[in-house]
């Protein structure tokens, strides 16, 4: 009889184990996807503001033509980093070192182009009077702007992740759903602070 | 409650972590001027401060002005946006707030001015009427020492360009679907807990505990599941909303 008694507080206890467990083990799963969507979300935005900035050359590259058609080096360099940067395709679901790296030099190009432009066009002081071009300019400098604060806010949303991910004991459970590491931005120079555009 | 209370305290403590300067989380006496830099004198604070607590009264939209002789090294865009993401200005959801930076101009350092809007001042506000704002309203009357005017043109623009956009009753029902839903749920509650508590007394030769100590608990559930009531006062500001930045905006300097 107490015997008895003993086994079923044994499985009892086992079967509250085990249940508990799986509890863990599910809720531990949620946390991470919801994390894992926060990544998706906040590279989505990154995506967005750069997207941003490629909307708004053409019109920059036509006003500047119409002031300073000579600077045709300085203008098809723009065109083309913008092409090459638009062509670049990151998968969302897998943020890895590779492929951030990819995206990272075909933007990071379009950006030296870009200021390489403006450089140029401070000796076209018509064009710099032209009130399309400032507003051009006003926007530009506000998407830099966006495209710096997206990276940081990016690289803090998938900190918490790896975070939460390569600790013990959810280390597991995301090693058992194959969830990875994100990779994050690199801080160069000019990206941890806002890059000042100057015309 | 309690868990979104502890995300919450984890999520500031990780903000805290990796914001290297405590400038950008928030005052411990919530306000809309910060007048680091000394510039105003008190009645212009408090014109100030009375103007802008009335328009995130009103309006729900919060405008932050924060002059400093000291921008720590970042870009006063950057600033400016660290700020107002880091105090949280605007509501959240609706992400209408406004930070205004100025940096008084020195005789080795330019002076400098940012707008930043939130992401729910964007589409309003754009980045060009910003720079227009600084460049036609701010930076000629900076340059003749008229600082309170410059700032005070600006909030009135701003107001001006997001009035009828947020308002503080759509606000406040923004607020009211979560309390239709705690109704519920109590209503709920009582039901599901008398049914329990009738049942109780029904199979059980013990003791039957006193109608009270039900709905103590009852009630002690609720405190846990509610308990988000906005407080404002009348007068004076409430605090700040927790809205978010994204860079948008224009600064200027001279």
């Amino acid at each position: 009889m107490k015997t008895k008694g003993c086994l079923i507080a044994v499985v009892a206890v086992v079967l509250i184990g085990i249940f508990s467990v799986v509890v863990w083990y599910i809720k531990t799963g949620n946390k991470i996807v919801r994390l894992d969507e926060g990544v998706a979300e906040s590279w989505a935005q990154v995506e967005n503001v750069y997207q941003r900035r490629a909307d708004l050359i053409p019109n920059l590259v036509a006003t500047v033509k119409g002031y300073a058609e000579h600077e045709k080096t300085a203008l098809t360099d723009v065109v083309e980093a913008r092409a090459k940067a638009s062509s670049v395709n990151v998968n969302p679901e897998k943020l890895d070192a590779q492929s951030l790296q990819q995206f990272e030099q075909a933007q990071g190009n379009l950006s030296s182009a870009l200021s390489r432009l403006l450089v140029v066009v401070e000796r076209y002081p018509d064009l710099k009077a032209n009130q399309n071009f400032s507003e051009l300019q006003a926007q530009l400098e506000g998407t830099e702007n966006r495209i710096a604060v997206e990276r940081r806010k990016f690289n803090e949303v998938a900190r918490e992740y790896n975070t939460y991910i390569r600790q013990f004991p959810a280390s597991i459970v995301a090693n058992s759903r194959g969830f990875e590491k994100k990779a994050y931005f690199e801080a160069q120079a000019g990206s941890e602070k806002a890059p000042e555009v100057k015309f | 409650m309690k868990r979104i209370l502890l995300i919450f305290t984890l999520l500031v403590a990780a903000f805290l972590s990796f914001a290297d300067d405590s400038v950008f989380s928030p005052p411990a006496v919530p306000t809309l001027v910060a007048d680091n830099a000394n510039v105003f004198t008190n009645g212009q604070r408090m014109a100030l401060a009375n103007k802008l607590n009335t328009i995130s009264r009103e309006t729900s939209t919060q405008i932050l002005v924060y002059t400093t002789t000291d921008l720590l090294g970042y870009g006063i865009a950057d600033f400016g946006q660290r700020l107002g993401e880091g105090w949280g200005i605007g509501q959240k959801g609706f992400d209408n707030g406004i930070v205004i930076v100025y940096k008084p101009k020195t005789d080795s350092t330019s002076g400098e001015v940012t707008i930043q809007t939130g992401y729910g001042i964007e589409p309003l506000i754009p980045d060009a009427t910003c720079k227009r704002i600084i460049n036609q309203e701010m930076i000629p009357n900076f340059q003749q020492g008229l600082e309170y005017k410059a700032i005070d043109d600006a909030i009135d623009i701003c107001f001006s360009l997001t009035k009828g956009e947020f308002t503080a009753d759509e606000y406040s029902n923004f607020g009211e679907d979560s309390s239709v839903g705690s109704i519920i749920v109590l209503i709920l509650l009582l039901l599901v807990g008398y049914v329990l508590y009738a049942a109780y007394g029904q199979f059980t030769i013990g003791r039957r505990p006193s109608f009270f100590s039900y709905l103590w608990f009852v009630l002690s559930l609720i405190g846990h599941s509610s308990g988000s009531g906005r407080s404002g006062s009348s007068s004076g500001f409430g605090g700040y909303g927790g809205g978010h930045f994204g860079g948008g905006g224009a600064s200027g300097r001279w």
